[in-house]
């Protein structure tokens, strides 16, 4: 048994070490390396101990934790991917839903494709005339006074589009059980594995210590100290607290989701911000679209609209994104269609991901990176099919069985009401709420985002809500006024719901 | 009544009977908490999970205040409201109450009048004598506090009346930008002459600084008519030649202020914009004053630019609704309104809480010595409480400056939220001014329990300060003192 732990550790080694050459911040590193090889502390004949001394001195150890620590959680957790890829055949029971994540995929594609041949535009983009690139580097800053055009322009897809998909989502039928059996209007039968309330309880069972770190009550000095010490899983550990002091949810939430500005970064900006500024690309129209739809008119965060511009622009150019966002593969027969630099086609609200981080950073830079990583370790799987245990059909399936399990007077009030539960909170879940709790409680249910680094919070929070408003809900009897009882969540206070939630007997 | 804000309104206090109703998660809310884990309890103020204090409302106030409007022991007064200004978010809250609508003529206990009644009801000539039982919505001579000529009168006598008596507060300090020694606890107004009056007096410190930007504002109006801006003496000097001329006579009798500029306001997101917060005064002497929490900044739909050009888009340096409203880019989902509450986050998540509270002190500060300044000479009748709007724009280096005080803040709602927001205010008015049993009665001690203060905090109750005082130098002992300056903002 030892040899075989020895013999992964080993194997995980190499692969965490093939992976930091491919990073960018491996070059950096290997030159202060090679730098503290040469410094004087470092003894030639006692090499292996005064070097590690010096790395340690340097403060580098902590930087090459914090790298082997985010390698592990994000890209080499996903090992099986190409290999299954090979045998993936009708066996597969989960082949359907894969299948419907890459025709999803598919049909985003090619429903922007399909608005470029109209519009007569090239998907590719072309590049702005000078006048046009001269008029949109000044108001690179007030891009709100930048006008053109949009009225040909919609949204690709909208959250009740994805809905329809997923509510027609049909499973290979069980030929032992009647078809009648199964309602139409669930996909309880979907074979992913969620967690029932039992076993969330002992995920989030952090959230219910009040356990006091480092001996200092006071939670500000805690979290000073533990951004000093700038450990990632540190810092994540203290955001399941729920109660990160807000001057500092910004270091945290960049040091968790390794976004931490280096020079190459920067640079890296401003190419993005070069290509917008040459290139005149379809998703520039649809960007502006969306956010003034969304952004703008929305009270909480219309002030940040110019910033906004300026993220999702870059945004859209990042072909960085593509190659860290993992899409569902599965062998489909038809034609494929190109997407977006990024590869992510904007859809209705997705700047709405972006917005809640214009209260944690002043500069666009700042704020684009976290994000952006935000984006590529949650947000994408709420927006395809995909079986990942935190994919929105699994944080869909999460929540029919929480409802159905801990609140059955609810489930047959739907039921009879011939209502999908699903409809009434699909919009909170493909948002992560954003846009619908006020700002300040949103954040602190993305703390136990990052802090629990699981999405399954989300339907949990929706229960959570529903069972809340649950007497109001039992008295009306049409979507509408269901819906006018869960439209105005700005009274709801998450962490004590939460706690109370798992707390119950 | 059936306008479309009436059912907006409707909607909206079903929402909230919804909202506030007990969580099924739990037994009771007794046991609720009694299960929860420690770590939150330190602020109490957040563990209710309906969210007293949240943005709109469900709060003990509203609720509480429209319980005792019933009049219980009151069964034989039927409360007469009057009102000069038809506003449903005034006449929905009267009603709630359980009052109804009386003339002016007729026996009314509780009257929102405009400033020219309650001028009328104070006058001499008019002959009318409130009773005990009767309760008015301003100060007979609000305008010392409201008009911009007399509030900058005001302070400046203040401030010379505390120097004069040797107060610390008075204390004054080398400057580097404006002229002389400048106060350092007390300079909270921009520089400021009234014209034609201090003419001579803005010329010498003009030309100190001749490169600073001034802007005119009318003494009289509101809601940002007749302000323009002037960086050349020379465009004034035309102005006053123009003004005397013989085509507008009406400006000539008209008297003005000039005041700095702030030309380096704090931007967010790239835009101007200044404050607008609700301050409730129950009595001036004693002092006894109320800060609503939920108040919000104006911004400007325009970028602001400093340059020259942009001197006459009066759009770009405006925040007034009613100026912007006539925008291209009104918005009217939000109206360019943002919650202080938003503000404070974005401040504290991206410069600090240090800064963030000095912000915040400076401007519950700025208030109280306004209001210091003018309460020795109100007419602080028993019978009046007023509602002011202060507008108060913070430059980037966090200061706040006051810019005016309106007595008669506009009470039009220009968005949903705008309407519960004032819908809400003037709730916790009528029941931070009314007795516990909701009957108007000027012999009640003006104390409000903390259930009453809704989305207010206490400013300032120099009755109470001066009670703590009085019983902290006799007995000694350090029990938990009633704060006399409450700054407590979230």
């Amino acid at each position: 048994m030892e040899e075989l732990q020895d013999a992964s550790i080993h194997h995980m080694t190499a692969r965490v070490i093939s992976a930091i050459k491919t990073t960018k911040c491996y070059e950096p590193i290997y030159k202060e390396l090679q730098r503290l090889a040469c410094s004087p502390n470092v003894d030639p004949i006692d090499m292996r101990n005064t070097l590690e001394e010096a790395i340690k001195g340097a403060g580098l150890e902590t930087e090459i934790r914090n790298i082997v620590y985010n390698l592990v959680r994000s890209r080499l957790c996903k090992p099986e991917a190409t290999k299954q890829l090979s045998k993936t055949t009708l066996s597969d029971p989960l082949g359907y839903l894969k299948r419907a994540g890459v025709l999803w995929d598919r049909r985003v594609r090619k429903s922007l494709n399909a608005m470029c041949s109209e519009l007569k535009v090239p998907l590719h983009g072309q590049p702005r005339i000078s006048a046009d690139r001269e008029d949109f580097m000044a108001k690179w800053n007030e891009l709100s006074n930048y006008s053109m055009d949009l009225a040909n322009y919609r949204p690709v897809y909208a959250p009740k589009d994805l809905l329809e998909v997923l509510l027609s989502l049909k499973g290979p039928a069980k030929t032992t059980e009647s078809t009648d059996q199964i309602p139409q209007w669930e996909f309880s039968h979907i074979a992913l594995p969620v967690k029932n309330l039992f076993e969330l309880r002992a995920h989030f069972a952090d959230l219910l210590r009040s356990d006091g770190y480092l001996g200092v009550p006071d939670l500000t000095t805690q979290c000073q100290r533990i951004l000093e010490g700038r450990h990632a899983p540190m810092c994540q550990h203290f955001l399941k607290k729920g109660c990160t002091p807000a001057p500092y949810r910004g270091a945290l939430w960049a040091a968790v989701l390794d976004s931490k500005l280096h020079d190459y970064d920067i640079e890296h900006w401003q190419k993005l911000r070069n290509t917008v500024w040459t290139t005149d690309h379809i998703v520039d129209k649809l960007v502006f679209k969306d956010i003034q739809l969304t952004a703008s008119n929305d009270d909480q965060y219309f002030v940040f609209e110019d910033v906004l511009y300026q993220v999702l622009l870059c945004f859209s150019r990042d072909t960085d994104i593509g190659s860290c966002v993992d899409y569902e593969a599965f062998p489909v027969k038809g034609r494929t269609y190109e997407g977006p630099p990024s590869g992510v086609v904007p859809f209705h609200g997705i700047c709405m991901f972006a917005a809640p981080f214009c209260y944690l950073y002043d500069s666009p830079v700042n704020l684009y990176y976290t994000f952006r990583a935000f984006y590529i370790r949650y947000c994408h799987r709420l927006t395809t099919i995909n079986t990942h245990p935190q994919g929105i059909v699994s944080l869909c399936l999460l929540f029919e069985k929480l409802l159905q399990t801990y609140e059955p007077q609810l489930w047959s009030h739907f039921r009879e009401l011939q209502i999908q539960p699903l409809r009434v909170v699909f919009k909170w879940l493909m948002r992560a709420f954003s846009g619908h709790l006020p700002p300040d409680q949103l954040l602190i249910l993305w703390d136990l985002i990052l802090g629990f680094d699981s999405l399954e919070i989300l339907p949990l929070f929706a229960i959570i809500i529903l069972s809340f408003r649950k007497e109001s809900l039992m008295q009306v009897a049409s979507l509408d006024n269901i819906e006018a009882i869960l439209a105005d969540l700005s009274s709801i206070k998450v962490l004590p719901l939460v706690q109370l939630a798992l707390s119950r007997d | 009544m059936n306008t479309p804000g009436e059912t907006l309104l409707g909607d909206w206090t079903q929402a909230c009977r919804v909202a506030s109703l007990k969580p099924t998660l739990g037994q009771s809310t007794a046991t609720m908490y009694g299960r929860l884990p420690g770590n939150n309890n330190n602020n109490s103020n957040n563990n209710n999970p309906a969210g007293g204090g949240g943005n709109t409302g469900v709060g003990s106030g509203g609720n509480g205040g429209a319980g005792t409007g019933g009049g219980q022991g009151h069964d034989r007064l039927k409360i007469g409201f009057c009102t000069d200004l038809d506003k449903s978010v005034l006449v929905n809250n009267f009603e709630k109450r359980g009052w109804h609508q009386v003339n002016g003529d007729d026996d009314w206990h509780f009257y929102w009048a405009g400033v020219q009644t309650c001028r009328n009801i104070f006058s001499v000539d008019s002959g009318y004598r409130m009773h005990d039982n009767q309760m008015i919505n301003h100060f007979p001579n609000h305008y010392e506090l409201s008009r911009k000529d007399l509030l900058v009168k005001n302070i400046k006598r203040y401030r010379k009346d505390l120097e004069r008596d040797g107060n610390p507060l008075a204390e004054k300090a080398e400057s580097n930008n404006s002229s002389g020694n400048r106060y350092l606890y007390l300079d909270f107004v921009p520089t400021t002459f009234v014209l034609p009056a201090d003419y001579n007096m803005f010329v010498e410190e003009y030309r100190k600084f001749p490169l600073s930007t001034w802007i005119m504002k009318p003494c009289g109006k509101s809601q940002g008519a007749g302000i323009f801006l002037i960086n050349k003496l020379s465009k004034l000097k035309k102005w006053s030649r123009e003004a005397k001329g013989p085509f507008h006579p009406q400006i000539a009798k008209e008297s003005y202020v000039i005041s700095r500029y702030i030309d380096n306001p704090l931007l967010i997101g790239g835009k101007k914009f200044d404050l607008r917060l609700y301050v409730l005064v129950a009595s001036f002497r004693p002092l006894k004053a109320y800060l609503f929490k939920q108040g919000f900044c104006r911004f400007c739909t325009v970028k602001y630019d400093t340059s020259v050009t942009e001197l006459d888009n009066m759009y770009v340096h405006l925040t007034n609704v009613s100026v912007q409203k006539h925008g291209g880019e009104y918005n009217t989902l939000h109206g360019g309104k943002w919650s202080v509450q938003n503000l404070a986050l974005f401040l504290e998540g991206t410069r600090g809480k240090e800064v963030t509270d000095r912000l915040f002190g400076a401007i519950s500060w700025l208030i109280v010595h306004s209001l210091r300044a003018v309460a020795p000479v109100m007419a602080s009748d028993r019978h009046c409480f007023e509602c002011y709007g202060y507008d108060i724009i913070i430059d980037n280096a966090l200061k706040p400056w006051l810019v005016e005080v309106n007595a008669s803040p506009s009470l039009t709602s220009t968005t949903v939220n705008d309407r519960i927001l004032k819908y809400k205010l003037i709730d916790n008015i009528l029941s931070v001014v009314l007795p516990p049993d909701g009957v108007p009665d000027v012999r009640w001690n003006k104390v409000p329990s903390a259930d009453a203060l809704g989305n207010f905090d206490l400013l300032i109750d120099e009755e109470l300060a001066a009670q703590d005082e009085a019983q902290n130098s006799s007995t000694s002992t350090t029990h938990a003192k009633a704060s006399k300056m409450g700054s407590r903002w979230k």
